[in-house]
């Protein structure tokens, strides 16, 4: 199971990147959707996978055993980035909204106004 | 108690302005609050100097399994100088920002970048650390496209979009890392790491993927772009927040990991600080002196100097680790200060293209001599602040026997002294040229307060200079401390 989960890892980050590359503007953002959830996605497996590992110690014992149960930070640490990768994703949709309503394009090439020639 | 005050009182400030609607009581508060985590961070000063290192642990939980909330040394210095950047900025936008970008939550999203910043220097888990990076970051996105011109929404996407992959390189190397190591403690990792000695490249991985993270916080050299392609962009003002305090933030997260967990490995990381290092500040400081406009040559400047923080930190001497603080002190105040003048000229003649200004001096020798101050502070001339950070750079370089790179420094200083002269002759110097179609004055609005911000931070310049001495042996302290990292771990984890 590890090992499939790493190569769909694989997979959407080179998606992600492939998306980050083109040049309109909405499949850059599309692709920074792809890497933040495949980075999320890493972050869950560093605890590895269990089945029916549940983190709550048994009454009456004093701690778990670490062989059957899975480790729940990883789960804490996903939850918070994914709360922070769909705070940015809302930001920068509206970035986008507000970008095209001043230009009307989402080419990134025309992004070049404010360098110097 | 005494480090959660500088978490809750940025915050207490946040909640108060989602209540109050009227601009004019939000913008006093706001002034109100800064001086108070100045006030507050000269507390946190005096008590770390008279115990060393402060830890809180978050709800009592104890300290591998808590959140942990740090201060050292190096730690309170450097909140100290970000509050008082802070203050003096938010002095200066009151009368430098429009009404309209005031009205819309500048005062708002500036206290979210002073939480984040707060957090990010206090921060003991490098979880937590990610989180006050996100704070940092997500009130910058927003203070960036203020205003929603068009050139300040182009800069916010180039900003956004690359300030994400470097957040997105930093978590990465967090779940990497806490797979290998199962802490986020700082103090503990870096236990767990000097146990496990032989196994230690199996972490590099997951170091790597931090370490460029906060390369591309700290605009270092192959990861700098996004840097000089948006501080151009939105109001002097914010740029000047933007400069004194986040990519500072970076470099000390760097200083941080390095002292903690990179010398683990010292002979490959040293050797790559250091050429990143050499590299930022050679690349930076070219390119630099190509360009013909205000904000953009000092926005260059700004990744050269980050190199010269990363070679102190590369020679990894006590006296290098001091320079690094020093210089980064320094810095913060001379950059900041340089970018202040610039939001003046800018109000002033509405343009700060190099080519069509001129004069400058006449119009108001006051700013013309605090520009000189902070502009050949950071050229490195003596008595300034930025003489005596270049030479402890220099002589912690010769000490630790990296003359090449100590050579490089000195050649940059150099070109650096060419750039700010070049902008001295341009903008304040040499008559405006008579035949382009010139800006033309804007009518004449009072500047005092922006005067007063600016010169309250040239006298801290000129009095890092004259208490050179003083300054550097604190430096030196809390540099013996970030080179003595059992030290942090014994306070960290309690052990006696």
């Amino acid at each position: 199971m590890e090992h499939l989960i790493a190569i769909f890892i694989g997979l959407l980050y080179a998606c992600g990147v492939y998306l980050v590359l083109r040049r309109s503007i909405v499949k850059v953002i599309l692709g920074i959707f792809l890497l933040s959830n495949a980075t999320n996605l890493i972050i869950f497996m560093a605890g590895g996978i269990k089945r029916g590992g549940v983190a709550i110690i048994e009454e009456g014992a004093e701690v778990a055993d670490p062989s059957l149960i899975s480790d729940p930070l990883p789960q804490a640490l996903i939850l918070t980035a994914i709360v922070i990768s769909l705070g940015m994703s809302a930001y920068i949709l509206a970035l986008k909204y507000r970008y095209f309503d001043v230009t009307g394009t989402h080419d990134l090439d025309q992004l070049k106004n404010t360098d110097q020639r | 108690m005494i480090l959660f005050t500088l978490i809750l009182l940025p915050f207490s400030y946040l909640m108060l302005g989602l209540l109050l609607k009227r601009p004019k009581i939000k913008r006093q508060l706001a002034l109100v609050f800064a001086s108070a985590n100045l006030v507050w961070t000269l507390v946190v000063l005096k008590s770390v100097n008279l115990q060393d290192i402060i830890v809180v642990n978050m709800g009592s939980w104890p300290a591998p399994y808590g959140i942990s909330l740090v201060a050292d040394r190096f730690s309170a210095f450097m909140l100290l100088l970000a509050a008082f950047v802070f203050l003096l900025v938010t002095v200066y936008s009151t009368q430098s920002l429009d009404k309209e970008r005031r009205k819309n939550g500048y005062f708002f999203y500036s206290f979210g970048i002073l939480l984040g910043v707060n957090g990010s220097f206090i921060a003991g888990d490098i979880f937590n650390l990610y989180v006050w990076f996100e704070v940092m970051l997500i009130s910058s996105f927003i203070l960036m496209g203020l205003g929603g011109e068009r050139k300040q929404l182009e800069g916010s996407i180039k900003y956004l979009i690359l300030n994400l992959i470097g957040s997105m390189f930093f978590v990465a190397g967090i779940g990497l890392l806490y797979g290998k190591i199962g802490s986020l403690n700082m103090a503990d990792i870096s236990y767990k790491m000097s146990l496990a000695k032989e196994n230690l490249a199996a972490l590099n991985p997951a170091l790597i993927l931090i370490f460029v993270g906060f390369a591309i916080k700290g605009a270092l050299f192959p990861f700098f772009f996004w840097l000089p392609a948006s501080y151009h962009t939105p109001p002097p003002a914010i740029t000047a927040l933007f400069a004194g305090l986040l990519t500072k933030v970076g470099i000390y997260s760097m200083i941080r990991i390095f002292t903690l967990f990179l010398y683990h490995d010292f002979e490959f990381w040293s050797r790559l600080v250091l050429w990143m290092g050499a590299l930022s500040m050679v690349v930076g400081v070219i390119a630099a002196s190509s360009q013909s406009d205000f904000r953009k040559i000092l926005s260059f400047h700004i990744i050269s100097q980050a190199g010269y923080m990363l070679i102190a930190l590369g020679f990894f001497t006590e006296a290098g680790i001091a320079a690094a603080i020093f210089f980064i002190a320094h810095n913060m105040l001379s950059k900041t200060n340089a970018f202040l003048v610039a939001g003046w000229v800018h109000r002033e003649k509405r343009s700060l293209n190099l080519k069509i200004l001129g004069n400058m001096f006449q119009k108001s020798p006051v700013w013309g001599v605090v520009f000189f101050i902070s502009a050949f502070s950071l050229a490195g001339l003596p008595p300034l602040s930025g003489f005596f950070g270049k030479y402890m750079v220099l002589k912690a370089g010769i000490e630790a026997n990296q003359i090449f790179i100590s050579m490089i420094a000195l050649f940059v200083g150099l070109i650096t002294l060419f750039s700010m002269v070049k902008i001295w002759l341009e903008v304040f110097w040499k008559l405006p040229p008579s035949d382009k179609r010139l800006p033309k004055d804007t009518e004449a609005k009072p500047a005092n307060r922006m005067l007063a911000a600016s010169l309250f931070m040239a006298a801290a310049i000129i009095g890092m200079g004259l208490f050179a001495e003083p300054i550097g042996e604190y430096c030196s302290l809390a540099a013996r401390d970030l080179l003595n990292p059992s030290k942090y771990i014994n306070y960290v984890l309690a052990i006696n």
